[in-house]
């Protein structure tokens, strides 16, 4: 079908090569060496190039070209193909992204630094030069370049991921308008049939009566199948939400790697500190008794008579907790002194220095949110 | 005639007043009070221009805020008209009050329309004289002359800077030609006068893409204040301007000027830098700094503005990798070469904004940000390049504006690639069509922006449709029918032939012989009997062929020949104004003719044919669109998706809103009568969709009509109509004297109090509710389906 198109623009176009137009051969096919990018058809190809290597045909072109490389040319411009073949190679080595970078500007830079690598590689200056460099960053850049690429690959198969739901979703949502629709008319056919039948059995006085009857039916079953609607509709909108939030699950960590010589105003890069086990009491361990020992009896007259009540007992009640419980709390205050955890938190917050491990996580967190 | 409505004086130009332009200056008034935005249909030909402004006028001097009034209309004539209908007000004004006012009111439209300069104003073309003027008037050009450089300027507009700028026209109203007479005489630009007074006028007149489409507005509307009353004139057709002012159709040709264009700026470049290398070093350094280019006081040279909207435009610095104009310039060549490559397809491919912009990237690398920095990066380098022939960058221009708005907007865009014409086409002419299918997207900014925005028209039924569509709420939504002393015009249904079988423009039948001999007769019947003209609207120009060459081997056309001289509406603008003129003189000289055109033609929107230029108008079929249509299907999906608006709903909607349109072209006024005939068996189920003051002048037994009944009813009221009628028998019941508004404003509120007193007696508002809702229940019954949609016309 390409072919077919391209017909249609150039009736006489001529292959460079062996002069055949495509007046005469109406399925010819050019194709290209990313070599030198001279065009050529698809016989010359064949003719030339089949028995192993050999010297582009055009004259002046002296580059050794292999069959394999051959392709078709996917734009108009043999200018433009060959610079997104360049820029293909450029984009595949720098490939920093935008949240490694320190600020916007410094990738603003980064990104016109590329630019100007392709510019210099497409017009043919300081090839060697540029072509070093490249070479260095890549060798020295081997672990950011891998992590960058999987991110793309990653980011670029959750997007084809989420369009084919989307797709399928708005497939579902015709489908079902399609019936309900459908079920809409069968059903108000059926209802004036019945209608028509039950006038037609009728005597002549109650007519109005049934027509009026009639209408109250189909008014109530619309409004039902509205209901109805909207109720589906509601679900379908919960599930598309629950589908977006796994999918945001899915995006992916950070890599990191240390500064280079080409690239600049790369962010340092920091190991985030391995979390801590969760703390629910931040550090107060329950558990500990500093100031008492549980005794299994003390002396009370207030608990005298419940001791040996069978009443209390039959219901699994244990004396036992309630003394621990009890001296719990009696005790549970005595080791804070809330004045000396203000005037901390106030230094906390002036100095950001913290003095405990519980004061130092809200911090953090404050830090984080904010 | 002065009256009072509430504590607010109204001035009248006119001594008599009609009963709805009163109840629609209530409505008004009572919108402008609260705050918000009204939906208001008054019927055609009632004064509904006059009613608006003057009680507008009234508003602002009676107020201290002295809100200001944009007054959008469609057409060039009809800003022409609501001007000049502005003006005798001020005039009548003036004379009541005693005193002339400090007011000012400005009519803007084209460079083309206002230009005075003796070369450019004789270009046939609106780009070509907006390029030229820019070439006179542009701000570097001004300094090159400056600088002693040999350039021509603009005599008009460098006149302006002699003048006080707060003061380049007296107060007053100035028609547009007025405005041209002025500044012909003053020896300034009437263009950059209406431009730069904007601000202190009281009230502006301009077309709705002065305020809707993003490129314009920007420029033109922007500095209007937050309380200013925004008045959308003829807005039935409000949705598909907001669409079309966000969508761009590409073709090939326009992708090869584009590159020709890229080629060009390379060159201009290239010059640039071995000459004049500061400019762009400037340039560079301002785009790195992130600056947003903050002088644009003289922006009226701007050669493209931001096609994006306010609110989605970007404050940030434009991205590395465009900020060297080289680096730009092939950013823009790939991106051409690569639509170029999409172009060849053959089949037909409708994609979304992000789909699209994942195989862009797959196979150019071109990143979404820079490209929504596309059209704004087009900007300054020309400016920086200092260009003076603009026009040729047009298409490169539109190729900017595309690849910013693709980048910018994810949801309510589509992007059709329709390689071929039509579907029979064999040799592929592709279009990559850009479509917007959400019209609020467009309008929001306004109704955001401005308190008071009023859309109003002669159709707009049904009302909640708008809001639905355009995304608002609005305060008030009314519908006035229309007073008549005499029943003066005669709407019909005629939905079977004299053979009693029925009449369809529905895909299935539309060709049976039967159907067009009935249509045939139809027409030959309304020809015979109707003096002067008769105007005969058919679906599309394609059905409208058809018929017409079946009527000719039927013989049909000579039958109607004898009566009246045939003229046809075309595609194409000359001729069409060409048959309307024929038409028009033959009406004059008694001859009589009859028009055939089409819904949703020119014929259909603009032109009036009042008094004897139309006593019949024959709808012929229900004008649905051509719904094989890719946009349409998917701005049918999307509002159904969106908006809950069901196919059929939108459909049927849109085809009743033209019929109306068309029938509306008759009746232009109280002294006006015509005959109304909908010819479509459909349309006896969409008759609630009509607009009310068609409905309720339609009985119950004329929407059911065979061609004979339907004939001898239009006999009959032809004939009644021919009798003398005096304008006296009208008073009191179609226009009102001061007394009648008195006696009005009595009874309304006697009514009231009674009302007040009867629901203190009740202690509830009971009764008040079951009426209301008993209706909500009939309403919801007449939304049946209508299964002749399914049966969706084609051509």
């Amino acid at each position: 079908m390409a072919s077919n198109a391209a017909s249609r623009r150039d009736e006489d176009e001529v292959c460079p090569v062996c002069k055949s137009s495509r007046y005469l051969n109406p399925d010819m096919r050019f194709l290209i060496n990313p070599e030198c990018y001279h065009k050529m058809c698809e016989s010359c190809v064949d003719r030339i190039f089949s028995s192993g290597p050999a010297n582009c045909p055009v004259a002046g072109c002296r580059k050794t070209l292999r069959k394999n490389r051959f392709r078709k040319q996917t734009f108009e411009d043999i200018g433009v193909e060959r610079e997104v073949d360049i820029r293909r190679r450029v984009m595949h080595i720098l490939n920093r992204r935008e949240e490694e970078f320190d600020s916007k500007r410094a990738y603003d830079d980064f990104l016109e630094q590329r630019e100007d690598i392709i510019a210099n590689l497409v017009s043919r200056i300081d090839v060697a030069k540029t072509e070093a460099q490249l070479q260095k960053y890549a060798a020295d850049n081997m672990q950011s370049i891998r992590a960058n690429q999987a991110i793309e690959a990653e980011e670029a198969s959750s997007f084809q991921a989420r369009m084919s739901l989307e797709q399928e979703e708005a497939r579902l949502r015709r489908q079902a308008v399609r019936q309900e629709y459908e079920t809409e008319r069968r059903e108000i056919q059926a209802g004036r049939e019945d209608f028509l039948t039950r006038l037609a059995s009728g005597s002549s006085t109650d007519a109005a009566a049934i027509a009026r009857e009639g209408h109250k039916v189909l008014l109530k079953k619309s409004s039902a199948r509205r209901s109805e609607e909207e109720r589906i509709r509601q679900k379908q909108a919960a599930l598309r939400l629950d589908n977006k939030r796994v999918s945001n699950l899915s995006t992916v960590e950070q890599a990191g790697a240390a500064d280079t010589g080409l690239v600049k105003g790369l962010r340092k890069i920091k190991t985030p500190e391995p979390e801590k086990p969760y703390d629910p009491f931040m550090g107060y361990v329950p558990e500990k008794r500093d100031y008492y020992s549980l005794q299994s009896y003390y002396p009370s007259q207030y608990l005298d008579p419940i001791r040996n009540d069978a009443r209390m007992l039959a219901g699994g009640y244990d004396l036992r907790e309630y003394y621990s419980r009890t001296l719990l709390e009696a005790f549970a205050g005595l080791s804070c002194f809330v004045g000396e955890e203000i005037s901390q938190r106030d230094a906390a917050n002036t100095s950001k220095s913290t003095a405990t491990e519980g004061a130092s996580m809200a911090v953090e967190g404050g830090e984080n949110t904010a | 005639m002065k009256f009072f409505i509430d504590d607010l004086p109204v001035l009248f130009p006119y001594p008599r007043i009609y009963p709805e332009q009163y109840a629609y200056m209530c409505d008004l008034k009572k919108t402008l009070d609260v705050g918000g935005h009204c939906v208001l249909e008054m019927p055609s030909g009632t004064g509904k221009t006059v009613s608006l402004l003057s009680l507008i006028v009234a508003y602002q001097q009676h107020y201290p805020e002295h809100r200001k009034l944009i007054y959008c209309s469609r057409t060039m004539s009809e800003i022409e008209k609501a001007l000049a209908e502005l003006k005798a007000l001020m005039e009548h004004r003036a004379k009541e009050l005693g005193h002339e006012e400090e007011f000012r009111a400005l009519g803007l439209t084209s460079r083309k329309n206002l230009c005075l300069h003796p070369s450019v104003k004789r270009e046939k073309s609106g780009t070509v004289v907006d390029a030229r003027c820019r070439s006179l008037t542009a701000g570097f050009v001004k300094e090159k002359k400056e600088r002693g450089e040999d350039v021509e300027l603009c005599v008009y507009h460098e006149n302006l800077d002699l003048l006080e700028p707060h003061n380049l026209v007296p107060p007053g109203v100035f028609t547009l030609d007025g405005l041209s007479r002025y500044g012909e005489e003053h020896k300034q630009c009437p263009y950059f006068s209406a431009r730069r007074m904007m601000p202190w006028c009281n009230i502006i007149i301009y077309s709705y893409h002065y305020l809707l489409d993003p490129k314009i507005a920007e420029r033109v509307s922007r500095e209007l204040s937050k309380d200013c009353i925004v008045v959308f004139d003829e807005a039935h057709n409000i949705d598909n301007v907001c669409i079309e002012s966000l969508s761009i159709d590409l073709s090939e040709d326009s992708l090869r000027k584009a590159t020709r264009g890229a080629n060009n700026l390379e060159r201009r470049i290239e010059d640039m830098k071995s000459t004049d290398e500061e400019k762009l070093k400037n340039e560079y350094s301002k785009l790195v700094e992130g600056l947003q280019e903050a002088e644009k006081a003289r922006d009226e040279d701007q050669f493209i503005s931001n096609p994006v909207l306010p609110d989605d435009l970007l404050k940030e610095a434009v991205p590395g990798n465009i900020r060297r104009a080289e680096h730009f310039i092939s950013f823009l060549k790939r991106f051409i070469e690569y639509l170029k490559t999409r172009m060849k397809v053959t089949h037909t491919i409708s994609e979304t904004p992000p789909s699209f912009l994942t195989h862009l990237k797959d196979l150019t690398y071109i990143e979404r940000k820079p490209l929504r920095f596309c059209a704004e990066r087009l900007t300054s380098l020309v400016r920086t390049l200092e260009l003076v022939n603009i026009e040729d960058y047009q298409p490169l221009q539109e190729v900017a504006t595309f690849a910013t708005l693709v980048a910018t907007y994810d949801k309510g865009f589509v992007l059709i690639l329709e390689p071929f014409e039509s579907e029979a086409a064999t040799v592929p002419n592709p279009i990559l069509h850009f479509t917007c299918l959400d019209a609020a997207i467009a309008i929001k900014p306004v109704f955001d922006r401005f308190s008071s925005v009023i859309i109003t028209s002669g159709t707009l039924s049904p009302l909640e449709m708008y809001p639905k569509m355009l995304g608002f709420t609005a305060v008030l939504q009314e519908s006035y029918s229309m007073t008549l002393a005499r029943r003066s015009f005669l709407p019909m249904i005629v939905t079977r032939g004299s053979d009693q079988a029925q009449v369809s423009s529905s895909f299935g039948i539309r060709n049976d012989p039967g159907v067009v001999r009935n249509y045939g007769s139809l027409v030959t019947e309304f020809a015979r009997i109707t003096p002067d003209g008769v105007v005969v609207f058919f679906p599309s120009y394609l059905y409208m062929e058809s018929i017409i060459s079946m009527w000719q081997g039927m013989g049909i056309l000579d039958q109607i020949w004898n009566y009246k001289l045939i003229l046809v509406e075309t595609p194409d603008a000359q001729e069409s104004s060409l048959a309307l003129e024929t038409y028009r003189t033959a009406c004059c000289n008694g001859r009589g003719a009859i028009l055939f055109c089409v819904a949703r033609g020119k014929v259909s929107e603009g032109i009036d044919f009042d008094h004897h230029y139309g006593r019949a108008v024959l709808c012929i079929g229900v004008p649905f669109q051509y719904t094989e249509s890719r946009i349409l299907k998917a701005r049918l999906e999307f509002l159904r998706e969106n908006y809950r608006i069901r196919e059929n709903d939108f459909l049927s909607f849109d085809a009743i809103r033209h019929a109306a349109q068309c029938l509306g072209r008759v009746l232009r006024g109280k002294d006006d009568y015509g005959v109304m005939v909908l010819a479509d068996r459909r349309f006896e189920r969409k008759r609630p969709q009509l607009p009310k003051w068609i409905n309720q002048a339609m009985l119950d037994s004329e929407t059911n009509l065979s061609t004979d009944m339907a004939v001898s009813n239009a006999k009959n009221f032809l004939r009644t109509m021919a009798q003398p009628f005096k304008s006296k028998d009208q008073e009191g019941i179609s226009t009102w004297g001061l007394a009648d508004i008195e006696r009005h404003e009595a009874k309304r509120r006697t009514e009231e109090e009674r009302m007040m007193r009867e629901e203190l007696n009740n202690g509830h508002a009971m009764d008040g509710m079951v009426p209301s809702a008993s209706r909500i229940v009939t309403d919801e019954y007449d939304d049946n389906i209508d299964q002749d949609l399914m049966m969706l016309d084609a051509p």
